[in-house]
């Protein structure tokens, strides 16, 4: 019994390759298991390869998995264009089409030879049971069924409602298809067991969701009443469920002609009232950004989502990337800050996506929310949120006596002013991207501007103190730092784990408040560190650089950083930490303290 | 309550040089303003950047002068935001026509009820004296010293193109004339667009100016044009540049519902007693 599966399959488009994926997710997180997957297709608009890996397991996972334990190639054409996406070492079981004519002996897999490998004659058993090819998938579904122990029930109870649609002969074909599949894995045990603990049944149901389904759940949560944007790949999601959902509570979602209009729409809500969101990926960015600026001297409040995809121009846009960090702190002109949240995961999707609402309006600030596309198409289960005990920030509105002689940028202490809105009596101000002073009036003023800068720059002092927004894990006191953000801070809070079960002595601080940074809380963590790595995916470690702009960093931090959609692996960064200790071990040895223990 | 047209008049003294063309506008939009009498808190005021979109600031109503040739869209959000509101968009015809010229065709179509109106000078006035898309060929200017090797744009034949329902031009010359196109089109539900011949007294070329407007205005109501004719006005319209029309060019006597209409009704449709925000999440668990 295993506690930990990782099933990568591929195939052609129609083989319902992402079909059979979501209906084993579907059967496993209803039993309680937990479980990523992450689809990856072909460059095709249509009828291209596709694929999914599948991560099951028993206990809490940060990450979809390295290695796969089972591949499953309906043919190798397919399951090759994959790559590194679906990675097969000596440890991974091979179960693929026999109707490819390649011996078991003959795999072509580049200088790896899988623990075990099985032709199965799957679109014949398709053709005997159900009559066509196109149960393929079925027959990998009974299969796994039955090597993985995942309740049949549960598959087939997906299966009826899948084909409920369709005609009865076609649901009972594919009931056949299963039980030939059933049958077949049934005389055919696996050499490595690969059976399933059953998990722990849940206190409550969990949720299965991708990441950007839960960015515009989150923002409905949050009190969003519009949303405005373009069709871009990989964000895209994010504005098609608005577009079905937001009307039910009496906002709106407009498809602007362009990125430029999208966020303008949205500005225009913001100032008349209504909280507001656009979503975009790196492209789009670059368009938006002299509104960025204009939400930010206007003091506008307002959330963009950046899903974060291989770039410059239009680099990969299918594949995830974090390589948008500088411009998403820098991409203004003038004296700029503007606040900048990562997720980590689908789950922190809903938490980050509220906060940057509650941000934007306590702040009056176009907050960034950088997600990536690994986490934006990434399906995972998820804890049961408790969406009634959550925080919701409303924009500080005037008051009646600040109505009598209104200022809307009133240099508070705080730094925050009071905001009216179009409707509200007494209220009227002119709202400019011009600088301007205490009443909206433009102005050419140094001084003036001066003091409206630091306005808008020192309200966001707060937030630095925010502990909440970043994450330590580990010993207080370790020598050995890691940090690590978006998606990729699963993979090192995996390795972190296992490199502490080794007795090596280190913490991991993933930040979700990227900028403006907070110089303290990287300070208070790297007290104790000697040497680490920060861990991302980009060419210049772009947080890397940043946090050395702001902090007096250990002298042994390094980069370890990679341009996407490069995997970076658990056991990849358990490497580098283990050869981290034993450099800094030698360079210790007359002081004798032990780095491990 | 009745409202005069100063108490739409702000205490901001505007920047325009004197004589300029756009003390006439913004006259006429104090004028129009009171004579549909929506108390300044009620409106909302757009406008992008440029000599003439200094203009929100010159009234009471709640103003944002926002970035080069983007006030449409942010009108439009206000405007779904707050269906409400009276919401006018201004700027110049660089803003509308050249910078901001793909965001016009769409505020067209999706006929959010807006009142566009572009001071249409035929010169970038605020950087002192460049081309600009509606300047005439062969106009020598700073940017131009040997004269404009391209045709301008024709804003009205724009509008209309692209299946405008209120289109009308103005000049400050005939002041009152103007006036009534604004509550014209303030009044008419959808987009409306009034462009306004306001001549750059500093930049602008000598045969623009508001005498020469005076003296060679067609109004369109006396020529007996009739307004729902939509073929007629864009006839019509194809003189721009070279005869000053004045007044409606076309009305669609049979207004479509507006986008915010529309907007409202699916609402109305989608609202579900039971929805919550709340329980949004309740639909990703597994069944």
């Amino acid at each position: 019994m295993t506690t930990d599966l990782v099933i990568g399959m591929a195939g052609a488009g129609g083989d319902g390759v992402i079909a059979a994926g979501e209906a084993i997710m579907t059967a496993a997180a209803r039993g309680g298991y937990r479980a990523m997957m992450t689809k990856s297709y072909g460059p095709q608009i249509r009828g291209g390869e596709s694929s999914f890996k599948l991560r099951l397991a028993t206990e809490e996972i940060f990450n979809a998995g390295g290695m796969l334990d089972i591949a499953i190639a309906l043919n190798w054409d397919d399951f090759l264009r994959f790559g590194a996406e679906l990675p097969v070492d000596g440890r991974t079981t091979v179960i693929y089409e026999a109707a490819s004519g390649v011996g078991t002996d003959m795999l072509p897999l580049a200088g790896v030879s899988p623990a075990e490998a099985l032709a199965v004659p799957i679109s014949e058993m398709a053709r005997a049971s159900a009559g066509t090819d196109a149960a393929s998938n079925t027959v990998v579904l009974g299969m796994l069924a039955e090597w993985l122990g995942v309740p049949e029930d549960s598959l087939l109870a997906g299966l009826r409602k899948r084909f409920a649609r369709k005609s009865p002969e076609i649901l009972a074909g594919n009931e056949r298809a299963f039980a030939a599949g059933v049958a077949f894995a049934s005389t055919h045990q696996l050499r490595a067991d690969r059976r399933l603990q059953t998990p722990s049944p849940p206190p409550a149901p969990r949720l299965l969701v991708d990441g950007n389904e839960m960015c515009a759940a989150a923002a409905i949560a949050a009190g969003c009443e519009f949303f405005s944007g373009y069709p871009i790949t990989p964000s895209t999601e994010i504005m098609q469920f608005l577009g079905r959902e937001i009307w039910r509570y009496g906002g709106t979602m407009l498809q602007a002609e362009d990125e430029i209009a999208g966020i303008g729409a949205v500005i225009g809500a913001s100032f008349a009232g209504r909280k507001a969101m656009t979503a975009t990926s790196g492209p789009g960015m670059s368009l938006k950004s002299e509104m960025l600026g204009l939400a930010t001297i206007a003091e506008v409040p307002l959330v963009c989502v950046n899903v974060q995809r291989g770039g410059p121009s239009t680099g990969i846009p299918t594949k995830s990337e974090q390589s948008d960090l500088f411009q998403a702190a820098f991409s203004a002109h003038g004296d700029v800050v503007r606040p900048v949240l990562a997720p980590v995961s689908v789950a922190d999707t809903f938490r980050m996506t509220v906060e940057a609402f509650n941000i934007a309006e306590q702040f009056q600030t176009p907050v960034i929310l950088l997600s990536d596309a690994e986490i934006a198409q990434r399906k995972e289960v998820v804890d049961p949120i408790d969406t009634r005990a959550l925080t919701i920030v409303n924009r500080r509105r005037p008051n009646e006596r600040e109505l009598e002689s209104y200022a809307r940028f009133q240099i508070t202490e705080s730094g925050v002013s009071p905001i009216s809105q179009p409707g509200m009596e007494y209220g009227n101000y002119l709202a400019s991207g011009i600088e301007h002073n205490e009443r909206g009036a433009p102005t050419a003023s140094g001084e003036m501007h001066a003091r409206m800068t630091d306005k808008r720059i020192r309200k966001l002092a707060p937030l630095k103190a925010r502990r909440d927004l970043f994450s330590i894990e580990g010993d207080a006191d370790a020598p050995i730092g890691l940090v690590s953000w978006g998606s990729v801070s699963g993979v090192v809070s995996e390795a972190a784990a296992i490199a502490r079960r080794e007795g090596i002595r280190l913490k991991l601080l993933v930040p979700r408040l990227l900028y403006p940074v907070s110089e303290e809380i990287y300070e208070d963590f790297f007290a104790s560190v000697r040497a680490g790595l920060v861990v991302e995916q980009s060419h210049q470690g772009q947080l890397f650089r940043i946090i050395r702009m702001y902090v007096d960093v250990p002298r042994g931090l390094e980069s370890l950083a990679r341009s996407g959609s490069n995997p970076i692996s658990p056991h990849e960064v358990l490497d580098r930490v283990r050869r981290i200790v034993i450099a800094f071990q030698r360079a210790r040895v007359p002081e004798a303290e032990p780095m491990a223990g | 309550m009745a409202y005069a047209p100063q108490d739409y008049k702000s205490e901001l003294k505007p920047i325009w040089c004197p004589g300029c063309g756009d003390f006439g506008v913004v006259q006429a939009i104090y004028r129009a303003l009171a004579a549909v009498g929506r108390p300044p808190h009620e409106i909302a005021f757009v406008s992008g950047i440029g000599c003439s979109s200094r203009i929100p600031g010159y009234t009471t109503t709640y103003g944002f002068n926002t970035v080069h040739g983007r006030a449409l869209p942010i009108a439009q959000g206000i405007k779904l935001a707050r269906p409400e509101l009276l919401v006018l968009v201004a700027g110049g015809d660089g803003d509308g026509f050249s910078i901001g010229g793909g965001h016009v065709a769409h505020a067209v179509r999706r006929n959010v009820d807006l009142t566009y109106i572009v001071m249409d000078n035929q010169i970038y006035g605020l950087t002192k004296g460049q081309l600009s898309p509606t300047s005439p060929r062969g106009q020598r200017t700073v940017s131009s010293l040997e004269g404009s090797l391209e045709d301008p744009v024709n804003p009205l034949l724009y509008v209309l193109g692209y299946g405008g329902r209120f289109v009308a031009q103005g000049t400050p010359a005939d002041l009152n004339g103007l006036t009534e196109l604004i509550v014209a089109g303030l009044r008419y539900p959808g987009f409306a667009f009034i462009n306004v011949q306001s001549p750059c007294v500093t930049y602008g070329r000598v045969d623009a100016q508001l005498k020469v407007h005076k003296a060679t205005m067609k109004p369109l109501g006396p020529l007996g044009h009739d307004s729902a004719d939509r073929l007629r006005a864009m006839d019509l319209a194809g003189e721009y540049g070279r005869t000053l029309y004045t007044g409606v060019f076309y009305r669609d006597p049979d207004p479509p519902p507006t986008y915010e209409t529309l907007v409202a009704e699916r609402q109305r449709a989608m609202a579900e007693a039971s929805a919550s925000r709340e329980k949004i999440l309740e639909m990703f668990v597994p069944r």
